[in-house]
């Protein structure tokens, strides 16, 4: 896998697993949720189903050989409760993909940040969710201060 | 619902069901009115996120235990909710007898719905993430559809006994009645399966004498149905074991088509999430 434009790193303690993507079963089977990995490449399809849609993408290695990734994501049971529809995510579009790889270190991971050409970002629909109850807790946590 | 209101209304969510649910005179709709239509994912508060699959009252006072605390304010909610749903599977674990102790937490890559695209039995899907549709279906029957694996189960309402020589199904067997608006649903006769306790990343296994007794009520406000549901298996658990869930009231959800599942080409055994 060296060969491609793929960073390897692992998670910080608390960065997002794929069990908070709520999946229909435990992704760890398949995927490392301690690591992450990030490739660039072209979109070539969006497959917007249940109960896991998928991006496939050709990935450009450092001579210009491409190769077919796979990125997972949840269901669009799931995606469609964030307002994701069939044309998030186009072919043609070149994208930045962050995500947990395989154990086996094969050409596939699963969903955690897309970055696109313009620099806009598509994250999972949780981490959103987690991002507003932080939210509140500092509003209520300021509160409570505010009241001693 | 809020936090507040939950933190309030202690020892738990089933208090504040109690308190939050309309009486059953106050209304002259039929009963079935106040829950049909379209439910899915919770809304975003502390509880609502924790419950996302199922949670117990255990599970919901420690977490807001922790929440409660000033010295957690800087530690993410995320770090908090693994930390009450470590202690909730504790609390799970104490309920399980010696023989399903053995096989708790299930290892995920045992699940028939990941290795085979098998869907789910009666006491996974009843804690589905995503959508509930119910609907009423004529005079004696109501239908509870799930966004997940598009499952469907049929609630008799009429009181008729499960036909003598049908035997233990995925589903099971449902019957139903009202208590006032609360929809009670009491289902026996399901083959051995697979349970979330209380999610995918603590999932056990069940026997055919599982029986649930589930009760959905719909919140004062009208924006959350709130189950509460009550397993027995004499084989799994030591004495019975009730979980809590929500949803919201989401009209404009619809559930999609539920046909592209692929085995895996690959996975990992004892990879625990």
């Amino acid at each position: 896998m060296s060969a491609w434009r793929v960073s390897l790193y692992v998670l910080p303690v608390l960065a997002l697993t794929a069990a908070d993507a709520r999946p229909h079963h435990a992704f760890s089977p398949v995927y490392d949720e301690k690591q992450l990995i990030t490739v660039a490449g072209v979109v070539t399809e969006f497959r917007f189903v249940n109960p896991h849609a998928m991006l496939l993408m050709d990935v450009t290695d450092e001579t210009g050989k491409a190769a077919p990734w796979v990125v997972e994501f949840a269901g669009r049971l799931n995606l469609s409760e964030f307002g994701w529809t069939a044309g998030s995510i186009t072919p043609g579009e070149r994208v930045t993909v962050t995500g947990n790889p395989t154990h086996t270190g094969s050409q596939r991971m699963f969903f955690r940040k897309l970055v696109r050409a313009d620099g806009t970002e598509l994250l999972p629909g949780n981490a959103q969710r987690l991002d507003a109850i932080d939210e509140q807790r500092r509003r209520r946590a300021r509160e409570r201060d505010q009241q001693k | 619902m809020t936090l507040v209101s939950v933190r309030r209304s202690r020892p738990g969510l089933l208090v504040l069901m109690l308190l939050t649910c309309t009486p059953a005179a106050a209304d002259a709709q039929a009963p079935s009115s106040r829950l049909e239509g379209m439910w899915s994912d919770p809304p975003t508060t502390p509880e609502g996120l924790f419950c996302f699959f199922a949670c117990t009252d255990a599970g919901l006072a420690r977490l807001n235990g922790l929440l409660d605390d000033p010295a957690n304010d800087a530690r993410p909610f995320q770090e908090l909710q693994a930390e009450a749903k470590g202690y909730e599977r504790e609390y799970i674990r104490s309920l399980l007898t010696p023989a399903a102790l053995k096989r708790y937490p299930f290892d995920p890559a045992d699940d028939p719905g990941f290795l085979r695209c098998e869907p789910w039995g009666v006491a996974r899907q009843i804690f589905a993430p995503h959508q509930i549709e119910i609907r009423q279906r004529g005079a004696d029957r109501i239908e509870l559809r799930y966004g997940e694996w598009d499952g469907r189960r049929t609630i008799d309402m009429d009181g008729r006994p499960r036909p003598a020589n049908q035997g233990p199904t995925a589903m099971g067997h449902s019957v139903g009645r009202w208590d006032g608006e609360t929809l009670v649903v009491d289902t026996s006769a399901v083959a051995a399966n697979i349970i979330m306790l209380p999610d995918l990343q603590a999932m056990g296994e069940h026997s055919d004498q599982m029986r649930i007794v589930e009760r959905y009520m719909r919140s004062k406000d009208a924006d959350t149905l709130l189950l509460t549901a009550t397993l027995e298996d004499p084989r799994t658990l030591r004495e019975p074991l009730v979980l809590k869930k929500i949803w919201r009231w989401a009209p404009e959800q619809q559930i999609t088509p539920y046909e592209d599942c692929e085995r895996p080409a690959e996975f990992k055994k004892g990879a625990r999430p």
